[in-house]
């Protein structure tokens, strides 16, 4: 109640003399739009650059790999063990081995394709976190049935007439390699299966040539595929180890949120692997706009400063003409406190007003850019629709919130100079 | 201030003095004044300008800190007071009445009498009531909308005395309330202030260039020449 009757005793002040009032409010609307409108720019290209990143589900992994002296018989190897102890850590959704096999051999009928497998976990494939990329048929079914999911490539290659025609054939796999065993001896080994194509997936002009040969097979179809520990074994029994302790060259974890990303690979670490994360590499992306943002901040706090400049001299002007006011209020009983609230009472308002009205001319403005620069690229063929401004809700709080604490800050000098103001000194004037 | 008096002295000043520094020179406008104000009497103090009067209510009212010498009210000297004490001192105890009024411009009448309840703490429709109540008691409702410039000279001195009184203060301190208003006015505001001081019974402090009216309406008279408050023998002319 009592703040409601200093607000309208301030509105009372401010109202005195509007026009300079209106002319300072709008210094303040200026610099908190170009504020909002610079910070949003670079928040939106930031935004731009990191959403392939994000739409492929890749900002989520991390890269696990034995540590460099892990050649060594006694480092941590990167076994299942391992991996149920990483896929324990809170925050993780999944943890697997990364197996890649050159040479898969797949035939259908009289048509075959020489492709690169990727194991791929069946409880969370990739795929769900970037479904767009999915042209027919679904993930893997959570039974350990041999299943394969193939890219339209392959689907070409084998002489389906579509994707949706290669989904709940039967194809036939084959594959060869060397398997260790406790004895340092390799067995060449063959591998004739029959699988079932379950999905087809296409990776949208990102990767041309025999790396469009692509095709995911379940983790466990894969570790059994044979040769497929062959690399790591040598390295292990290079190192003085047994070939069947060996585990795997790489892992891939998965996180449910990139948020919790720092932590887990610190944790990773921590077990003795080295990490690899797509994130820590657009850190450095990030620390760059960062520094724009900050740039393109420190520009707009200049403005906000001097438009708070501005509020000094507005209010110093005002307790001048109002001292004999000011004496009759603190005649009639008001305190040194009270005309300090006062004072910056008016300030907090024409910042508050101002950050409210720059709030929308940022907006404004980020709108009419947009619109500009979408005509412009339409105009040159350019069919996607361009968010260039990103203006999040804790933007324009904050902007708002900015406005009105660099207005209080600006209202203090001058509501000091009014609450010290002697009401003798003032009613004799 | 406590609800039961301790005494009948409401405010006493003792050897009170008040300099001013007026470039290099040192002016006394009050010169250890002894006073005593009883609970619920009307005291006028007569003087010429520039006799210490608007000082030493000044004083009394807890705008201005004396020199030397102490103002006691209640038994209790202000000198002790914080300037929190002193505000809460001014804003529940005194009410003012000034001669050039000193309305705030923007503020309609009524708004000026409110204005000194929100000061004390006081919002709401009590607000409101007791703003139109202390109206009522000048005889200005129906100017109650309108602002100073378009009040005339004793209207504003009743809108002032209205905000003096809205708090319903133990003590009223009126500084020439009829200096700029004419004789007619004058007698009307001064019948104002009478009939607050019995109906209320406010204690009234009021100083005056004016004998005539003063005596017609004060319970008792002093008189203060050059700082000094005089006895009765020398006070006759």
């Amino acid at each position: 109640m009592r703040t409601w009757r200093i607000v309208l005793l301030a509105l009372g002040g401010l109202r005195r003399t509007p026009l300079r009032v209106v002319l300072t409010t709008l210094g303040v609307t200026i610099a908190s739009g170009a504020l909002v409108c610079m910070v949003g720019f670079a928040l939106g290209v930031q935004e731009q650059a990191e959403a392939p990143f994000r739409t492929l589900g890749l900002i989520n992994v991390i890269r696990v790999s034995p540590r460099g002296d892990a050649k060594t018989s006694t480092a941590a190897p990167l076994d299942d063990a391992a991996l149920a102890r990483m896929g324990a850590i809170q925050g993780v959704e999944v943890a697997y081995p990364d197996l890649r096999a050159r040479g898969i051999q797949l035939s259908f009928g009289e048509k075959s394709s020489t492709v690169v497998a990727m194991g791929i976990p069946r409880q969370a494939p990739l795929i769900e976190t970037a479904g767009d990329i999915m042209v027919a048929g679904d993930d893997f079914s959570p039974e350990r049935k041999p299943e394969v999911i193939l890219a339209t490539r392959v689907v070409r290659d084998l002489g389906f007439a579509s994707p949706k025609a290669a989904v709940g054939a039967t194809v036939r796999m084959q594959a060869a390699g060397l398997s260790p065993d406790d004895a340092r001896t390799f067995t060449f080994s063959r591998q004739n299966l029959a699988v079932q194509v379950v999905g087809v997936y296409e990776f949208r002009a990102m990767m041309p040539g025999p790396i469009s040969r692509v095709v995911l097979l379940p983790v466990d179809v894969m570790s059994r595929v044979p040769g497929i520990r062959f690399a790591p074994a040598i390295d292990r029994l290079m190192a003085g180890g047994t070939a069947t302790s060996a585990g795997y060259s790489r892992a891939m974890v998965r996180v449910r949120h990139h948020a919790d990303l720092f932590r887990v690979e610190k944790a990773i670490q921590a077990m003795g692997f080295k990490t690899r994360t797509l994130l820590s590499r657009l850190q450095g992306m990030r620390t760059f706009f960062l520094f724009i943002d900050i740039l393109l901040a420190a520009i707009g706090t200049v403005a906000l400063v001097v438009a708070g400049l501005g509020i000094v001299n507005v209010l110093l002007i005002s307790v001048l003409e109002r001292t004999q006011e000011i004496g009759i209020c603190k005649a009639i009983g008001a305190s040194r406190g009270d005309v300090v609230v006062l004072f910056l009472t008016e300030a907090g308002i024409i910042g508050f007003v101002g950050g409210l009205c720059g709030l929308l001319l940022g907006r404004g403005i980020a709108w009419v850019l947009e619109a500009a620069a979408n005509a412009f690229a339409r105009s040159h063929g350019v069919t996607a629709e361009l968010e260039i401004f990103a203006l999040p809700l804790w933007l324009l709080v904050t902007s708002v919130i900015f406005a009105c604490v660099i207005s209080v800050v600006a209202g203090f000098y001058p509501a000091v100079r009014a609450s010290r103001v002697d009401p003798i000194e003032a009613l004799r004037q | 201030m406590s609800p039961e008096p301790a005494s009948h002295t409401l405010i006493e000043t003792r050897s009170l003095t008040r300099d001013y520094h007026v470039g290099p020179a040192t002016v006394r406008a009050l010169d250890a004044v002894d006073l005593a104000v009883e609970r619920g009497e009307f005291l006028a103090v007569l003087g010429v300008s520039g006799s210490g009067k608007s000082t030493l209510l000044h004083l009394l009212g807890g705008l201005d800190t004396p020199t030397g010498g102490s103002v006691a009210v209640d038994g209790r000297d202000l000198g002790s007071f914080s300037p929190y004490e002193r505000t809460v001192y001014r804003r529940t105890v005194v009410g003012f009445v000034f001669q050039s009024y000193y309305l705030v411009p923007s503020m309609t009448a009524h708004e000026n009498v409110a204005l000194a309840l929100t000061f004390q703490g006081t919002f709401g429709p009590e607000r409101q009531r007791r703003a139109a109540e202390a109206i009522r008691r000048v005889g200005l409702e129906h100017r109650a909308r309108h602002r100073p410039s378009q009040l005339s000279g004793g209207e504003q001195q009743r809108v002032a005395l209205a905000r003096a009184i809205v708090h319903a203060p133990p003590l009223l301190l009126a500084d020439e309330p009829t200096g700029n208003l004419d004789s007619h006015t004058a007698r009307e505001v001064i019948d104002l202030i009478r009939q607050i001081h019995s109906d209320l019974g406010t204690t009234v402090v009021m100083v005056t260039h004016d004998e005539e009216m003063a005596s017609g309406l004060a319970d008792r008279i002093v008189h203060l020449r050059d700082g000094r408050l005089l006895d009765d023998g020398e006070a006759a002319p």
